[in-house]
């Protein structure tokens, strides 16, 4: 019984841990992209970006301590269950904006550029 | 009719005494016997082999030798037969297989073709005609045992008409036979299809892997008949000016239609990814300009936008802006898939393409590869996205009149691809083949004439 309870703390306290690490590093920076080294739709992402002018703030959760725990939270954010990768994950002004899907559509329709100057990542 | 030798009854199988002919040579008789179990034989159980029918061909009675009537050549092989052992059957017979006399052949022939025409009826009729004309010229000149007019050609003719005869009912008995199952094989197709189009409308998203492209090409094709609908509908309410509230519905029902495809190709892309990305669904027009698994959304917006107008400046600067966004989201996306490939390439090359790796190498390479071909499926859904999304902003933009012209340019656009398709594959070929095959032709005309007709069309 104390074990399990133990156990179950222990998760809490991991997931605890990941949601404090994620919201830390997002308000760190104008434009934060939580990624995975390897993953080709984070490059896309990426590249998206440069594209625009914009420099973001890249997290690679593979190369961070406490990767995992970070990436289950992220998860829980999205709100999505499924095996497909979590990432990317882009956070902008501090607030999330969500996975490459969002990301596009607020390009397409407008309302990505505001936000980039707004939070200060884009002049002019 | 003479009573055949004991020995020759027992040696051909099962048929009475009475039934053998014998007022004929005794040879030709034989001959003819052989002939007939043959007759018998194809008319009811089919095809005997050539071996059976060799050997009852050639047996011989033991009387062979007797008479000098028959053509030379025979006549002294039966006499080098007569004069080693007159009285063995076998040697004679074995000497006969080998020498295989056209004489009695020929003889028997008419007589089995006579038989043959009783009881299997599928004679061609020229042969019929040939037989019973030899059959005649046999019976006047067979009636009598000495002075035999036949000659050798006819004889030869005779037995090569046999042969020929025989041959081409069996091979129409084949044709019968494979044409009967084919057409088994056809109904129960038909009824598969129909059962599978019954079907297809519940298998939607629960295909088996060899099963999903062809559920999504039937889908795309309903898809596709509905957009038919959709356009004639937009074209209609633009002419009779309908009212915009009216027009807003049709407009809703286009962009719905749309999202839909979305949809479709999502689910289809989960269980065969290639099968959407290289566009085996779509026309070969389509699939040149085929961008990520379908149109290029800038692409699109260029070639739609001039025929839009009058546009409002806001209208212009929205749709330039949408262009723009639309590249760069394009180019984004383009660079990923990119780096997709690079890695795939690098896995499925591994590190040892010359010398042959070892087997687990192998295998865990392969096992990598596919692992990353999953990601291939999210490449295709964001492309899919950037085109919903794209299409909503038009929307937006647009005032309903002109989101109605724009879907409609659209529709237009693509299904004069799906034309251009169709007439490039209808293209005459002639005048490529002409170019080519004139030196050819005229060649084959001076030293082949029966081919001449092959090129007459051109």
């Amino acid at each position: 019984m104390q074990y399990q309870a133990a156990v179950a703390w222990g998760y809490m306290a991991a997931a605890m841990e990941g949601l404090n690490r994620v919201e830390r590093l997002a308000s760190e920076s104008a434009v934060v992209v939580f990624s995975v080294s390897t993953c080709c739709m984070c490059h896309a992402v990426k590249r998206l970006f440069c594209g625009m002018g914009v420099s973001p703030a890249v997290v690679e959760l593979d190369h961070e301590p406490h990767g995992d725990d970070m990436a289950r939270a992220l998860a829980r954010l999205l709100g999505c269950h499924g095996p497909s990768a979590v990432v990317p994950v882009v956070f902008i002004g501090g607030k999330l904006v969500g996975a490459m899907d969002r990301v596009m559509a607020a390009h397409i329709n407008g309302s990505l550029v505001p936000l980039l100057k707004q939070a200060g990542a884009l002049w002019l | 009719m003479k009573a055949r030798d004991q020995g020759e009854g027992d040696r051909n199988t099962g048929l009475p005494n009475q039934l053998m002919a014998t007022n004929f040579f005794d040879q030709e008789g034989a001959a003819y016997f052989g002939e007939l179990e043959e007759a018998l034989m194809h008319g009811v159980a089919g095809i005997t082999s050539e071996q059976e029918e060799t050997s009852f061909c050639t047996s011989r009675p033991p009387t062979l030798e007797i008479f000098p009537s028959w053509p030379i050549r025979f006549q002294q092989a039966s006499k080098t037969e007569g004069s080693t052992d007159s009285g063995s059957v076998q040697n004679t017979i074995s000497q006969m297989n080998s020498e295989e006399s056209p004489g009695s052949r020929k003889a028997s022939s008419e007589l089995s073709g006579k038989q043959k025409e009783e009881m299997a009826s599928d004679a061609p009729q020229t042969n019929q005609k040939l037989k019973t004309q030899e059959k005649r010229r046999l019976v006047g000149s067979t009636s009598d045992k000495d002075g035999k007019e036949l000659d050798p050609k006819t004889l030869k003719r005779l037995s090569q008409n046999r042969e020929a005869a025989k041959k081409s009912r069996l091979r129409k008995k084949a044709y019968i036979q494979q044409l009967e199952s084919s057409r088994i094989k056809l109904t129960q197709l038909e009824q598969d299809l129909q059962r599978a189009r019954a079907q297809g409308i519940f298998l939607g998203g629960c295909g088996t892997d060899g099963n999903v492209s062809s559920v999504f090409d039937m889908e795309y094709s309903r898809w596709l008949d509905e957009g038919c609908k959709n356009t004639m509908e937009l074209r209609q309410g633009l002419e009779v000016h309908l009212p915009d509230a009216d027009l807003r519905v049709i407009v809703d029902k286009c962009l719905t239609h749309y999202d839909e495809l979305s949809q479709l190709k999502a689910t289809a892309a989960k269980s065969d990814v290639f099968h959407i990305i290289t566009g085996m669904w779509a026309t070969p027009a389509e699939r040149c300009f085929l961008w990520m698994g379908g149109f290029k959304p800038s692409e699109l917006l260029r070639v739609i936008m001039p025929q839009l107008d009058p546009l409002t400046e806001q209208q212009l600067v929205g749709l330039y802006n949408l262009q723009q966004s639309s590249q760069q989201a394009e180019e984004a996306l383009y660079q990923g898939l990119e780096q997709f490939q690079h890695s795939l390439a690098n896995s499925v090359a591994g590190d040892s393409l010359i010398e042959s790796a070892n087997v687990g190498n192998y295998m865990g390479h392969m096992a990598l590869a596919i692992g990353k071909l999953a990601n291939l499926e999210g490449f295709v859904r964001q492309a899919d996205n950037l085109r919903q999304q794209s299409l909503h902003q038009m929307h937006r933009i647009l005032t309903i009149r002109q989101a109605a012209r724009c879907f409609l340019a659209i529709d237009e656009y693509h299904s004069r691809l799906r034309a251009l398709s169709s007439l490039w594959a209808s293209r005459p070929r002639e005048n490529l083949m002409n170019e080519s095959a004139v030196p050819v032709t005229t060649e084959l005309q001076i030293v082949q004439q029966p081919v001449d007709g092959h090129f007459s069309g051109f």
